[in-house]
């Protein structure tokens, strides 16, 4: 067993678990965060992602270990006091997710790319939903929820053209 | 996965310590950026007993230009190079090739190093490394030795690291150091596709007689490693620089890969995808050459 210490969602958690434990089992089993979600578990279909020191990683392809000491953000630290994350709103008011198995992830790799770029192209949302497989809804809803996002994150009110 | 046991290596000579004390009674494999290991792991009849993570080993997250030339740390992560504004100048065939290997998530976890050392003959960081006549440095016990590249595999998912080192160090030689190159791969769709066929092309033009100095062509997915093309390699040394040229190095090339059949591509049509992108990527670094005159 190894003890870890992880700040997860602005929180310092701790977990005895066996080395072989991913982040992603450790976040589900361990820390009760169930919204990162377990595809495919080899690093294929990204509903794992979560944002690790600022950059989306696929939680199953890294040890809970690995992750001792640093700052993991899951879908469930998103919502705050004053109610969703725009993300969030945006993919709702999009209906950008049918059967929702993908969101969390995409919603993680969507936020960790505004964070750095405010006002991404759509290529560059393309690439950035590239290890973000899904199979149900499509990807042209879940890109123009990420520019009404982009939008609203950096203050702009105005409606996008849909 | 099956239970192991995992040991923390502080830094790289710590980390050839724990390797030489476990790998003499246990079964062990190194975890990186685990891209590869982990994703093997889950699938695979055959676990570790140990598990040894070099991950921590600050040292080898650098990428530096010394007297040597270009070094990158073993540990430096594909989003790393496409982001390091010393190999986007230098380099631009090393930002589109890590460019290509998996999704965002996956280069922002998996190394450079991880993806020599699992050595996949598909592996996109192969062929440009190949062109550039990379050098490997590898820790062990007992300090560092130098390999070039092109003796660095053995054969698919083997190299020449013995149980107690590791690769730390991936050199580009003073001499190739701006060289002209260009990366091209031709996979089944644009996201986190293996390659059918992956190509790295470099050569220096003489100005005066337009003709190729020192091409050097590096291949993926046609060998049971990344190989060179050293017959294209000769027929263009010397030679002035023309689409004719240019076209029957790719068809010499053809000849100097050796492909098999599978169920991605016939050996065929991977000899004919290298006659192509041989071409063009002799194409590109002639571009490139041309810009920066």
């Amino acid at each position: 067993m190894v003890t870890v210490t992880i700040n997860i969602n602005g929180e310092n958690r701790t977990a005895s678990v066996p080395a072989e434990t991913t982040l992603l089992r450790a976040l589900r089993d361990n820390f009760n965060l169930p919204g990162s979600k377990l595809g495919c578990d080899v690093g294929d279909c990204g509903a794992c992602t979560v944002i690790v020191d600022g950059k989306p990683i696929n939680s199953c392809l890294m040890l809970a270990a690995q992750a001792e000491g640093r700052t993991v953000l899951t879908i469930e630290g998103l919502a705050s006091s004053n109610g969703v994350h725009p993300l969030q709103r945006a993919f709702e008011d999009c209906a950008s997710l049918q059967c929702g198995f993908c969101g969390p992830g995409v919603i993680m790799s969507a936020k960790a790319l505004i964070d750095e770029v405010p006002d991404p192209s759509i290529p560059q949302i393309r690439d950035a939903l590239g290890g973000n497989l899904c199979r149900c809804t499509g990807y042209v809803k879940m890109i123009e929820a990420i520019r009404i996002a982009a939008r609203a994150m950096r203050g702009e009110t105005a409606e996008v053209n849909r | 996965m099956r239970a192991f046991d995992l040991y923390v290596a502080k830094d790289s000579r710590d980390a050839v310590m724990l390797l030489a004390k476990h790998s003499a009674v246990s079964k062990v494999k190194v975890i990186a950026g685990g891209t590869d290991l982990l994703a093997d792991l889950k699938f695979s009849a055959h676990s570790p007993n140990v598990v040894v993570d070099i991950s921590r080993a600050d040292e080898l997250k650098s990428i530096t230009v010394t007297n040597d030339g270009l070094r990158i740390g073993a540990l430096v992560t594909h989003s790393q190079i496409m982001r390091s504004p010393v190999i986007q100048k230098m380099f631009p065939a090393l930002v589109d090739a890590a460019h290509t290997i998996g999704a965002v998530q996956t280069r922002n976890l998996g190394t450079l190093g991880g993806n020599l050392v699992t050595a996949v003959p598909s592996m996109d960081s192969g062929p440009t490394l190949m062109a550039l006549e990379a050098i490997v440095s590898i820790q062990g016990p007992e300090g560092r030795r130098e390999v070039p590249l092109t003796e660095f595999f053995l054969g698919p998912r083997k190299t020449i690291l013995k149980p107690d080192e590791i690769l730390a160090e991936i050199i580009i030689p003073k001499q190739n150091l701006g060289k002209p190159t260009h990366f091209l791969k031709f996979g089944l769709r644009k996201g986190q596709a293996l390659a059918l066929v992956n190509v790295g092309a470099s050569f220096w033009v003489d100005e005066d007689t337009n003709t190729f100095v020192a091409p050097r062509i590096g291949l993926g997915a046609v060998a049971p490693k990344v190989i060179r093309a050293p017959q294209a390699e000769a027929y263009l040394e010397g030679k002035e620089i023309t689409p004719e040229a240019m076209a029957e190095a790719g068809r010499i090339a053809a000849t100097d890969a050796k492909p098999i059949s599978d169920f991605r591509a016939s050996a065929g049509y991977r000899k004919n995808l290298v006659a192509v992108l041989t071409k063009r990527a002799l194409e590109g670094a002639y571009a490139l050459a041309q810009a920066k005159r």
